[in-house]
């Protein structure tokens, strides 16, 4: 094929030094989840608890999970700010939990966004919409019935403390974390460089809260591109095997490894969807790829709670695994439950393809309005 | 399947070339038998079959590549789109290659044979540098040496041009149509062959607008 060389055209950085670059955006990414947590715990007790009181309704967590997901486009983004928030000590695990499902419904956006792109042509855009939207719909099944649940029960948080406790020590207790050590030192330089700037208390606080909140979306940014640099030919390599003739468990692992890899479930679920508007893969091959893509999204919590001093903090990017894992584990091994998300997107999709402003008003309102209309009256 | 994740190996545009040229392979096998059936008096049904088989191999790699090339830009974004058009039009000629090669398999089935003709020493010399440049194709396809594609472009045009001669030959020929159609038919299919593997060294080696015309500025589609 022709090698076209743009004389403007970029160098490509050579593998190591994206390698080395990546370690050192994630050692950014905590720096500015520690950052987060210590701008809370500045700011006096008072403001903790009227910053966080709306939340305590477990709707309004949720509905706060979906819309701070939305707007920041990346789960990874918002659930390591809620790390950070549990970190503190000013959000509690319980108050986190629908948080963090919201993070989940709140995410497959960016895909469905992706979707509206062959809106034009019907039969693509069909495929596209409802290879986009059986994310939405696995998510909203696993939250209607694992949030009544966790309600009644506290299970997903009780068996996610008792694997923190095992791991890093009981709840309440102080955290004696490696990383957190390696990142204190900067964070202490950026609170004093605040500090000497006069500013009493809850100023301070929020400006370091803000400070680590860009932080993290920037180096998570910056290692989703980096990431994905470094593994597009392994990504590519693997889906043409995987897709080809993989089961469903092959095409779910998969779609964990490609997430893991390049710290964005989006970013997997996004690739997926062009596939499916060119008739590549089918909604079938898809829909385990995406649920994969849930479980490895959580490991950017997990990663968070590393920075953290709360065991608290591991709690909560457990709840957000076994969330997935369980998720999965009811939705997923039964035939005719596993059909139910695939068949409600492909009854949208049908929809969408004759009326066009469904498929946006379904983005808007179920993305958006519901969100913030669900903020306003349960905060 | 997953574990081919985190193995070294080629992947991206790399690992298309390869299939493309072993769908080139698959083009030329289907070419030789076909022929051989027609010019040396082989089996044509023990042909037949390994030809067709071949055609359904080639139609399945062309259905494949697309796939692939549809991942790469899905994966890596529009950083070669242009290399994935030309990749597009690429499989697109070597499938038809694949097509004309079945094309004289049929003219053997309709019990054309050239074994006796008294140009046949000609014919298989014609046979013969055709099939080698589809061999040099798939070189090229892997080199991408200008210098060597602009030689090869000129020695298909120079074939092409023959082979439009004789077809005209045919034309004005005053031998009975059961002897002359058939050949000319021949050369018509070997003259798109030739054309298509011109195009398939042109995908290889020219920036995208140049792919699918001939150095005149005609299309090749009809050429």
């Amino acid at each position: 094929m022709a090698q076209t060389t743009a004389p403007l055209a970029p160098k490509e950085m050579p593998t190591g030094a994206r390698a080395v670059l990546v370690v050192t955006l994630i050692y950014i990414f905590l720096v500015g989840v520690g950052l987060l947590e210590g701008g809370i715990k500045v700011m006096g007790a008072d403001t903790q608890a009227q910053l966080f009181e709306g939340v305590n309704n477990p709707l309004a967590g949720l509905f706060v999970g979906i819309l701070g997901t939305v707007l920041v486009q990346s789960s990874s983004a918002s659930t390591s700010v809620i790390v950070g928030l549990v970190a503190s000590g000013a959000l509690g695990v319980d108050a986190a939990v629908p948080m963090i499902m919201g993070a989940n419904i709140g995410t497959t956006v960016t895909n469905t966004l992706v979707s509206l792109g062959s809106i034009r042509q019907s039969e693509d855009f069909k495929r596209a919409f409802a290879a986009a939207t059986v994310h939405d719909f696995f998510n909203l099944l696993a939250v209607m019935i694992l949030l009544p649940f966790e309600l009644l029960t506290g299970w997903l948080s009780g068996a996610a403390e008792s694997i923190s406790e095992q791991l890093v020590g009981a709840a309440g207790s102080e955290w004696k974390s490696p990383v957190k050590k390696w990142v204190k030192e900067p964070v202490d330089w950026l609170k004093d460089g605040y500090s000497n700037l006069g500013l009493e208390e809850n100023t301070l606080g929020t400006i370091m809260v803000i400070t680590g909140i860009g932080i993290v979306l920037l180096a998570l940014t910056f290692i989703t591109k980096n990431m994905r640099r470094l593994v597009a030919d392994r990504v590519e390599r693997s889906l043409n095997a995987v897709l080809g003739s993989g089961g469903g468990s092959v095409a779910m692992l998969l779609g964990m490894i490609i997430t893991i890899s390049v710290q964005s479930s989006s970013i997997t679920t996004s690739i997926m969807v062009p596939l499916a508007a060119a008739g590549v893969v089918s909604i079938h091959n898809i829909y385990p790829v995406t649920l994969g893509a849930n479980v490895g999204t959580t490991i950017t919590a997990l990663l968070a709670a590393l920075a953290a001093s709360k065991p608290e903090a591991l709690t909560i990017g457990l709840v957000h695994t076994l969330f997935n894992v369980g998720a999965i584990a009811i939705l997923y091994p039964y035939k005719r439950i596993r059909e139910i998300p695939i068949r409600l997107a492909q009854g949208l999709a049908q929809i969408a393809v004759t009326r066009q402003a469904v498929a946006i008003g379904y983005v808007v309102v179920m993305f958006i309005v519901i969100p913030l209309v669900g903020v306003a009256v349960f905060r | 399947m997953v574990m081919s994740f985190f193995r070294k190996g080629d992947g991206g545009l790399d690992t298309i070339a390869a299939h493309t040229v072993s769908m080139l392979a698959e083009a030329r096998h289907s070419f030789d038998l076909s022929s051989m059936a027609l010019l040396s008096g082989a089996d044509v049904e023990a042909v037949a079959n390994d030809v067709r088989a071949t055609d359904e191999r080639i139609n399945q790699a062309e259905q494949d590549l697309r796939g692939e090339l549809v991942v790469h830009v899905s994966v890596h974004g529009s950083d070669d789109i242009g290399e994935v058009l030309g990749y597009t039009l690429l499989i697109k000629k070597i499938e038809r290659i694949g097509d004309q090669a079945k094309n004289i398999l049929d003219l053997a089935e309709e019990g054309v044979d050239l074994s006796s003709a008294s140009d046949i020493g000609e014919l298989s010399a014609i046979r013969q540098t055709i099939s080698e440049m589809m061999s040099e194709a798939a070189e090229l396809l892997n080199e991408h040496d200008q210098e060597r594609a602009d030689t090869y472009r000129a020695s298909a045009d120079t074939l092409r041009g023959q082979l439009e001669g004789r077809i005209r030959e045919c034309m004005h020929s005053e031998s009975p149509g059961h002897e002359i159609v058939p050949r000319a038919i021949l050369f018509r299919y070997w003259k798109r062959i030739v054309a298509n593997l011109g195009s398939v060294v042109t995908t290889a080696t020219e920036p995208l607008q140049m792919k699918g015309y001939l150095d005149d500025g005609a299309t090749d589609v009809n050429g």
